[in-house]
């Protein structure tokens, strides 16, 4: 973490708060966590009130397919930190082979075509912004993702797009895969919004 | 939190938008704006934020202690700092969404 107060928490009220938080759930608590107790009101209430109808609210994406979408807009920006995150988010609602083998090649995992052609929107979104097409979206459509599916699964895409950035800058310290599996419990249970 | 209405995700954004950007904060709005931008490939920032914001944008994952230290020097506080990172983070991934959103609506306005 390259802003030690983020870490730290603050304000008394959010140390003790960090504090707990990790007695009690036995491990460190994840640095995107310690983000969202930090500056709050400048940036994760509303940072997370989009986040939390992007991957929890209605949507026509299970939440394990939204968490696929956040893993793979990770995957394609490089961060570790989000890949582990949400792939193991992912896994408590699918298979996690098949989440392996979404990351691994999403074109040829044991998904759905509508799943793949929202994947393959967003590749372009995420790497290559400038050279999206109508025909991009028409592909989409046309595997029948509907519009509001498609406009949900964008909303993915520019959030991790934010998420993995920051992630990055500040450098989150990485948890095992057993942390981030006992995070992915608490992602499931209480969401995103701060 | 359970919720019933879909959300209104271009509400939602412009929210995120104004807040970060055009809210109060430790930094000059126009400061952050500027690193929105150039996180989003636009003109260059002051020195020396221009070169973080672009880092963040381009790949954030070979951002540096020393671009991060540099910025922390400049504003002299982390809350500062995390405003500019916050920032251009958020240009990068605005410029996503917008891009994205204009080809849907070409081609749901297309077919209306």
């Amino acid at each position: 973490m390259r802003l030690p107060e983020i870490a730290r928490g603050d304000g008394f009220a959010n140390r003790l708060l960090i504090s707990f938080i990790s007695m009690v759930s036995g491990m460190r608590l994840p640095d995107a966590a310690r983000v969202a107790f930090y500056h709050k009101d400048f940036f994760s209430v509303p940072m997370g009130a989009w986040t939390q109808a992007a991957m929890r609210g209605p949507s026509a994406w299970s939440v394990a397919e939204r968490e696929l979408m956040a893993c793979m807009v990770a995957k394609w920006n490089t961060c570790a930190f989000c890949v582990g995150a949400h792939g193991a988010v992912a896994a408590k609602e699918m298979p996690r082979p098949a989440v392996d083998e979404v990351i691994s090649d999403f074109r040829t995992a044991p998904i759905s075509g509508r799943l793949k052609s929202a994947l393959a929107f967003l590749e372009v979104m995420t790497l290559r912004p400038k050279d999206l097409k109508a025909e991009h979206a028409k592909a989409a459509l046309s595997a029948g993702v509907s519009p509001q599916a498609l406009m949900d699964a964008i909303a993915v895409g520019a959030l991790f797009s934010i998420v993995t950035r920051y992630a990055d800058a500040l450098d989150f310290a990485m948890p095992t895969p057993e942390e981030f599996e006992r995070a992915a419990n608490m992602l499931l249970k209480r969401g995103y919004a701060s | 939190m359970k919720m019933s209405i879909r959300p209104d995700h271009r509400a939602l954004a412009e929210a995120l938008r104004r807040r970060v950007l055009e809210g109060p904060g430790e930094t000059a709005p126009g400061l952050r704006q500027a690193s929105a931008e150039r996180a989003a490939g636009g003109p260059a920032a002051e020195a020396p934020y221009d070169d973080l914001a672009r880092q963040i944008g381009e790949a954030a994952h070979h951002v540096t202690d020393a671009q991060v230290s540099g910025v922390l020097t400049a504003t002299g506080s982390e809350k500062a700092t995390f405003e500019i990172i916050a920032a251009a983070a958020l240009g990068a991934g605005l410029l996503r969404w917008e891009e994205a959103m204009k080809v849907l609506d070409e081609v749901t306005n297309a077919s209306a």
